[in-house]
């Protein structure tokens, strides 16, 4: 993968844990159910450099990548041309082939690498890189590169999802859209004729996602808890797949309460979770599976699970039916 | 039954058709599949429209709150004026307590309210016709914005911020300010070696090495501005014999520009202290002069906010900090860490390595209850602070003069505190303890001296030996008890063993040969109970 990647170093991106013990914003914590310490990493209300900045503040402090992890994976080791522009943007040499998913796309150049087609061309929202290719009749088609490492959604496409049921024209409910790194790249799949709600807790993060929302009008961007999904009854219509990474030990609550009020029946969720934000004594395993069984007792149907390795330690993504029609025909 | 639904463009009030529909809500859904069955469930009775985006954007915001807003309340009064007597619908039960309370209307939320809300919500644009549906989205994209920004732009913890930057950037001058003098030192260092360890002191190094420049200036520079006398003399003789290299000019520009730099980065960190020094009082006085201005700060900075340190658990703000440690200690069940942040605090880290911990989990209970003082508290002095810092300080003497035996007692040596450990132990009941036979045993034995039993009688009296052997060990009753396959078999061993026992002490037995006697009657029992037990065992 030749992804420009961050700098690392500076301020903030060794970080243990990213957050720690404080979640976003000002939740107050719960470990595994109890009170205790929320792991949650993304971005928090705190601001200031923290590691866990999901690719928040493009300019100077870049803290490393999302979560903290620290030391053993040795994510940030160099790896080839950092930070160095125009790896990708090969003109005529790079070929960009439709992904089996509608909406993506895969750069085929001396690295393959994942895109979607830019809906502002000239414009990228997190520094990610852009690809310029000529089509048939002389038009020019942009696409910004998706970077697996940084997006969860990204990760599991790559590591081989069935199905991510984000497709044209879908109508999204984005749960911990953190800074609108992967939101961004949804908006571009989902294309103008579909919605993408954006809902985030912090107010550093969501300083940025609004930003990112400015130019992208099929981002509507929510900063509300998404624990009280009734507060944002106002602006959020019926939506075909939920899409949540909120790494909180209930999510699994948190998800079935936004799929109770605006998931429509026989809609799909799309689940990251992370093993550690849930319980960190526990094997990994185990809590994917106790996840999975919370989800089945809330009507919805899980159909696949995968782990995000290499991208990310002990994350899985699962995906699931909601209120699936009798007859097991898949809407 | 009529339906108050909230849009992004207006309050719609729907007529429930068919209220039997709510009690099997499992397939509503399905009856709103289409807009046909659906308008035979619920009827759009009228659709308030915002005039002006301000007023969707106040209408909204009181949404968030759970409160009436203006142009709700003109929905509300005429619903009262029309059909006074309807039940309202609403989607969130909080909006429904306050109408019910201003308006007299009875509210319904319930599952199958929402239920409702949802398969209404599916049906939007085909039930309220007046907005299309460009229009819908339109406005409730601008609507996310409006609110978003105004979310932004009053958030709650904004003097909290200033706090957590303020003690970010603290810790940053810290870290900055050492590189800095090591460099400083370092460099110089080339120069006039012997002034290091001259100058222990970081400020009054930087200022000498300002002043002086090249060593050789000194012997006739005056630095009793920056330098105590002895210390500047020595600094004058070490300069004479330095072994220091040579350097130009230039370079001694460059390490005063350095000098430069730190003496202002000093200045501005004292100022950036009683900044922060005068904010924690003003915020968290409590929480100061418990824990101390840093500590505090750092606390709420971890946290996130005030709020949210005031919502945390005593134990988990003694360990605040110090989550790898802890994590790590889950993992592997391991002792989980005794403090975090909260070690820096005066009481604590002044006390002995011993009540180190104690006087943690003692000032982090305190530290949550003032911090709690702090957020949610009315008055701004710092009364419980001070009373809760004095009983610490209190406790802590006292913990130490136990510690170091001062209070140990009369010639005992120093009282010890058992280290905790959690010992989980099951007590199990001894049915044989009930048994009040027993004692008259031993109280009685010198009465029987005298009647020694005749050793004919002894044999007779063989057959209930075993009877004592149980009765001396009640406690272990199950343990004597022969399986029962051997049964006859011990049963005679014993009896030799006795027998030889006998022999051996005969005093001894002819104590027990009388409590026989004495325990007749209840020994026969026994052994009647015995048997039948045996039986059982058999059977099974």
């Amino acid at each position: 993968m030749g992804f420009d990647r961050p700098a690392r170093g500076g301020f903030g991106g060794a970080g243990g844990r990213g957050g720690g013990f404080s979640p976003r914003g000002g939740t107050d914590f719960k470990p595994r159910g109890g009170g205790g310490f929320r792991g949650g990493d993304r971005g928090g209300g705190r601001g200031g450099f923290r590691g866990g900045d999901r690719g928040g503040g493009r300019g100077g402090f870049r803290g490393g990548d999302r979560g903290g992890r620290g030391g053993p994976r040795g994510r940030g080791a160099p790896r080839g041309r950092g930070g160095a522009r125009g790896g990708m943007r090969g003109g005529k040499t790079v070929v960009v082939e439709p992904h089996r998913h509608a909406g993506i796309f895969v750069s085929r150049g001396k690295e393959d690498a994942l895109c979607t087609i830019n809906s502002t061309p000239g414009d990228s929202v997190y520094g990610e890189k852009r690809i310029s290719v000529e089509g048939a009749e002389g038009t020019k088609v942009e696409y910004r590169i998706w970077n697996p490492f940084r997006s969860k959604l990204a990760a599991a496409i790559m590591a081989g999802i069935e199905h991510i049921w984000i497709q044209p024209k879908s109508k999204v409910l984005y749960l911990g859209a953190a800074s609108g790194t992967t939101v961004s790249h949804v908006s571009d799949i989902v294309g103008p004729e579909g919605l993408v709600y954006a809902v985030e807790f912090s107010h550093r993060s969501g300083r940025d996602l609004i930003n990112a929302a400015k130019k992208r009008t099929n981002i509507v961007p929510i900063i509300e808890d998404a624990r009280h999904p009734q507060k944002y009854r106002m602006i959020v219509d019926m939506v075909d797949v939920i899409f949540a990474d909120v790494a909180q030990p209930d999510q699994a609550r948190i998800v079935a309460l936004n799929a109770h009020h605006y998931l429509k029946n026989g809609g799909h969720v799309v689940i990251s979770i992370k093993a550690n934000c849930i319980d960190s004594t526990a094997k990994p395993e185990a809590v994917f599976a106790e996840e999975v069984k919370k989800l089945q007792s809330e009507k919805i149907k899980p159909l696949e699970q995968i782990t995000l390795e290499p991208y990310e330690r002990d994350h899985a993504v699962v995906s699931g039916h909601y209120r699936a029609p009798l007859g097991g025909k898949k809407a | 039954m009529l339906v108050l639904y909230e849009t992004s463009t207006g309050y719609a009030v729907f007529k429930l058709l068919d209220e039997k529909k709510l009690v099997q809500i499992e397939n509503l859904y399905d009856e709103f599949q289409t807009f046909d069955k659906a308008s035979s469930i619920v009827q759009l009775q009228k659709f308030y429209k915002f005039s002006t985006t301000e007023d969707a954007m106040s209408a909204a915001t009181a949404a968030v709150e759970g409160k009436i807003g203006k142009k709700l309340k003109k929905v509300l009064k005429k619903i009262v004026a029309e059909d006074a007597n309807e039940q309202l619908a609403v989607a969130d039960s909080l909006l429904g307590k306050v109408i019910k309370d201003k308006f007299n209307l009875t509210c319904v939320h319930n599952t199958a309210i929402s239920e409702l809300m949802r398969c209404i919500r599916t049906q939007t644009n085909n039930l309220i016709t007046e907005v299309s549906e460009r229009e819908n989205t339109a406005m409730s994209l601008g609507l996310a914005h409006g609110l978003s920004r105004y979310k932004l732009k009053f958030s709650g913890d904004k003097i909290d911020t200033m706090i957590i930057q303020a003690v970010s950037l603290l810790d940053d001058l810290d870290k900055e300010l050492n590189n800095y003098i090591m460099r400083c030192r370092e460099w110089y260092g080339w120069h006039f070696p012997e002034l290091g360890s001259v100058v222990q002191d970081h400020a009054a190094y930087v200022k000498t090495v300002k002043k002086l420049g090249m060593r050789t200036a000194s012997i006739t520079m005056d630095l009793s501005d920056v330098l105590p006398a002895d210390l500047e003399q020595r600094v004058k003789d070490a300069a004479q014999i330095s072994m220091g290299t040579e350097i130009s000019d230039e370079d001694i520009r460059h390490i005063t520009g350095l000098c430069d730099q730190i003496i202002e980065m000093q200045d501005y960190r004292s100022q950036l202290f009683e900044y922060l020094r005068n904010r924690m009082a003003a915020i968290a006085p409590n929480l100061t002069v418990l824990l101390g201005e840093l500590v505090g700060a750092r606390l709420i900075s971890h946290a996130g906010s005030l709020m949210s340190l005031a919502k945390h658990p005593a134990s988990t703000i003694q360990i605040l900090g110090a989550e790898k440690a802890l994590f790590r200690a889950l993992k592997k069940k391991h002792d989980t860490p005794k403090y975090g942040l909260i070690y820096h605090a005066q009481l604590i880290s002044q006390s002995s390595q011993k009540i180190k911990g104690k006087m943690s989990r003692m000032v982090a209970a305190k530290a949550s209850l003032s911090i709690r003082v702090d957020a949610l508290g009315e008055t701004d002095d710092a009364d419980l602070g001070t009373l809760q810092r004095g009983y610490l300080e209190n406790k802590a003497k006292e913990l130490e003069s136990i510690e170091s035996g001062k209070m140990g007692g009369i010639g005992g040596g120093p009282k010890k505190f058992d280290k905790y450990q959690n010992k989980s132990q099951v007590f199990q009941y001894h049915g044989g303890n009930d048994n009040t036979m027993t004692p008259k045993v031993k109280k009685e034995p010198t009465d029987f001296f005298n009647q020694s039993p005749a050793p004919g009688k002894l044999n007779k009296l063989f057959g209930e030996e075993e009877l004592k052997v149980e009765n001396g060990d009640n406690g272990h009753a199950e343990t004597t008890e022969e399986p029962p396959s051997s049964g006859k078999k011990s049963k005679k061993r014993k009896l030799v063993a006795e027998v030889e026992e006998e022999v051996a002490a005969p005093l001894e037995d002819t104590v027990s040969a009388v409590a026989e006697n004495v325990d007749a009657s209840g020994g026969k029992k026994k052994k009647k109970k015995k048997v039948k037990t045996e039986a059982e065992e058999e059977e099974a």
